[in-house]
């Protein structure tokens, strides 16, 4: 097993907000969160990375990756691990990028703080993950600045970076919804081709969801309630919550609001 | 609906929005637009990433005005206005932004957040802010309490919500919404819709509504309009999205994720890339991923033509299905 959440609550300013949440996954697989909004889906990815806002604290439970608590790894495990064994892919990685420095620049100095290398190869590095994700003329994108890429080619920047040292663990916060429908199919499938890790993926697209999760897992009001295998959930779903989910699902030619 | 009896309450005309960056180098991000907005409807526009949908927005807003081209409010030219005049206009068009996070002041509440338009236009006293702010929180399905808090400590979706609240405050007359529900949940996502519709319904608003879930918008608009590059490659009825005709529109509709598995097997990817906007091909600006390309694809650009009533396509050779 390479990740594991017993009993996990976590509280800003000693509000409890998200309680008991268990999950787990092993080597490779993938599990989507989706919920209700404010449910705490970003606020339990965020505590597995240990990124939580300064507010945020997990009161009870443990998150174990690789045999390990993360709740009681120091700074110095913490330099190890963050961005290198476990990375995320936020919702708009563009926002997350330096708009006064060119691309390449920023990917070199991701590379170079992470791991001992010069800046040749550190490039080199850089244009193969670029071109692994479909971008064309990675070269190119190097030398660009953050607003002369369109969404979809920032978004990919930030999952050529975040997939760079081939982590064993990959959250991806909404890593599709600022995307238009063609790009998303895009990113959707080189995800799944171009990594082998595990991955716990949020979303509020409750299809891709089910494109990208082995497992799936809904959040209400800062509770699990329903986890398992994604085909399972969606066919037979158990909890009212879900059930709701999915009949609001919008499909086209469906019901008309006007 | 009779729809050439439908009044439009805004017609955008030769719309063109250049970005004129360093060497000379010139982006086009809108490519000489024209729509008509019908009044009371909802207007939904979809299109990739980067094809021009929120600079549309912003011009139609003034804040980031167009190049070129017109853009008739209410029978006046709102890219002449100035001063005053164009200040009084904004009463009655509202954005709500596509990335709420970084429109927000983050020294503010959220209750002074939604009612700043009101007290901007001397509409409602201080004194009654925090009536008002609940009230409009209510609206959107937040909690009350949620008036006393600030942005950064909200969820992704909460903060789209306040977004939504302030730009319903002043009761304007066009609603413009870049993105306003991609944060959400669909079970809310879905409330909010039907607040829209209930709202457009009571008190005659227009919406002018970006989204990229195409399920979503095409429930929702009475009239689309899909966006290539800089330009409407069609326009079509809402409930006829699945009978498009663009290559590129039919591409979108391939690409949609399903919540039946089986389906989601028949998702197709589209090759190639999108064509940098500093660099615009000569002819039809679809041609590097168009499956239907011929010869003259690469030599003249297609007009955006009616085929049928109420569905324009700009295609040399449409997909008949
Ligand atoms: N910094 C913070 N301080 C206080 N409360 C917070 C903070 N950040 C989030 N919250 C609250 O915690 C709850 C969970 O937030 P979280 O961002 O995890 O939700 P989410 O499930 O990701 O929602 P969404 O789908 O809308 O992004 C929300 O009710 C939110 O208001
Ligand atoms: N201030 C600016 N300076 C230079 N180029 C810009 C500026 N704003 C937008 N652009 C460019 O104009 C084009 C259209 O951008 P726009 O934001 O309108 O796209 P969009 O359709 O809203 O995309 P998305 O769906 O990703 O939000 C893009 O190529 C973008 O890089
Ligand atoms: S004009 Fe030609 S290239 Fe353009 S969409 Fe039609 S068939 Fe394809
Ligand atoms: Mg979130
Ligand atoms: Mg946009």
């Amino acid at each position: 097993m390479l990740l594991q959440l017993s009993d996990v609550d976590i509280s800003y300013n000693d509000n409890v907000i998200v309680k008991g949440v268990n999950l787990e996954l092993d080597s490779g697989e993938r599990l989507s969160i989706v919920g209700e909004s404010g449910s705490g889906k970003t606020t339990v990815i965020r505590a597995i990375l240990g990124v939580l806002p300064r507010a945020g604290k997990v009161t009870n439970g443990k998150i174990i990756y690789d045999g390990k608590n993360i709740l009681e790894f120091t700074p110095k495990e913490w330099k190890k691990v963050r961005g290198k064994e476990i990375s995320m892919i936020f919702q708009d990685s563009g926002n997350m990028m330096n708009p006064v420095q060119k691309i390449g620049d920023q990917f070199i100095e991701y590379i170079t703080t992470q791991e001992d290398t010069d800046k040749k190869s550190a490039y080199e590095k850089a244009v193969k993950m670029l071109s692994l994700t479909n971008l064309p003329n990675p070269e190119n994108v190097m030398n660009s600045y953050t607003f002369e890429l369109s969404g979809g080619m920032r978004q990919r920047v930030g999952i050529a970076m975040a997939i760079t040292f081939e982590p064993k663990l990959l959250l991806a916060d909404e890593p599709t919804s600022a995307l238009d429908v063609t790009t998303q199919a895009q990113i959707v499938k080189e995800l799944m081709k171009i990594t082998k890790s595990s991955m716990i993926i949020v979303t509020h697209n409750i299809g891709v969801a089910a494109a990208l999760g082995d497992k799936l897992m809904v959040m209400q009001g800062g509770k699990v309630v329903e986890y398992g295998k994604t085909t399972e959930v969606i066919e037979n779903p158990k909890a009212e919550y879900t059930k709701t989910l999915l009949s609001a699902v919008p499909e086209i030619g469906g019901k008309r609001y006007a | 609906m009779p729809d050439e009896n439908t009044e439009n309450i805004m017609e955008i005309k030769n719309l063109t929005k250049k970005f004129f960056l360093d060497g000379d180098k010139v982006l086009t991000a809108c490519d000489n637009i024209n729509l008509s907005i019908p009044r009371g409807k909802t207007f939904g526009i979809v299109g990739e990433s980067g094809c021009g949908k929120s600079t549309l927005l912003k011009a139609i807003m003034n804040i980031d005005p167009a190049t070129e081209g017109e853009i008739i409010f209410n029978g006046r030219d709102i890219v002449k206005l100035k001063g005053e005049e164009l200040r009084q206009n904004y009463r009655h068009i509202q954005l709500v932004f596509q990335d709420p996070t970084a429109a927000f002041n983050p020294k503010m509440k959220v209750k002074d957040i939604v009612t700043e338009p009101l007290i901007n236009f001397n509409l409602i006293k201080k004194s009654e802010v925090n009536e008002k702010a609940r009230e409009l929180l209510k609206q959107t399905e937040l909690p009350e309490d949620f008036a006393e808090r600030y942005p950064h400590n909200m969820s992704g979706g909460q903060r789209q919500r306040v977004a939504i609240a302030r730009a319903l405050a002043l009761e304007p007359e066009i609603i413009a919404c870049d993105e306003a529900t991609s944060a959400l949940d669909v079970s809310v996502q879905d409330t909010i819709i039907k607040l829209l519709v209930k709202l457009q319904k009571e008190k005659g608003f227009t919406y002018i509504f970006i989204c990229h879930d195409l399920a979503l918008v095409s429930l929702f608009a009475h009239k689309m309009a899909v966006m290539y590059l800089g330009n409407i490659v069609e326009k079509i009825d809402g409930d006829k999205l699945q009978y498009a005709k663009h290559p590129y529109t039919r591409a979108l509709l391939n690409s949609v994720f399903s919540i039946d598995s089986g389906k989601n097997k028949e998702v197709k990817v589209l090759e190639g890339e999108i064509p940098s906007p500093l660099n615009i091909p000569v002819g039809c600006p679809f041609q590097n991923r168009c499956a239907y390309k011929k010869e003259i694809c690469a030599k003249e650009k297609p007009k955006l033509e009616e085929i049928e009533p109420n569905h324009s396509v700009a295609c040399f050779f449409p997909i008949n299905n």
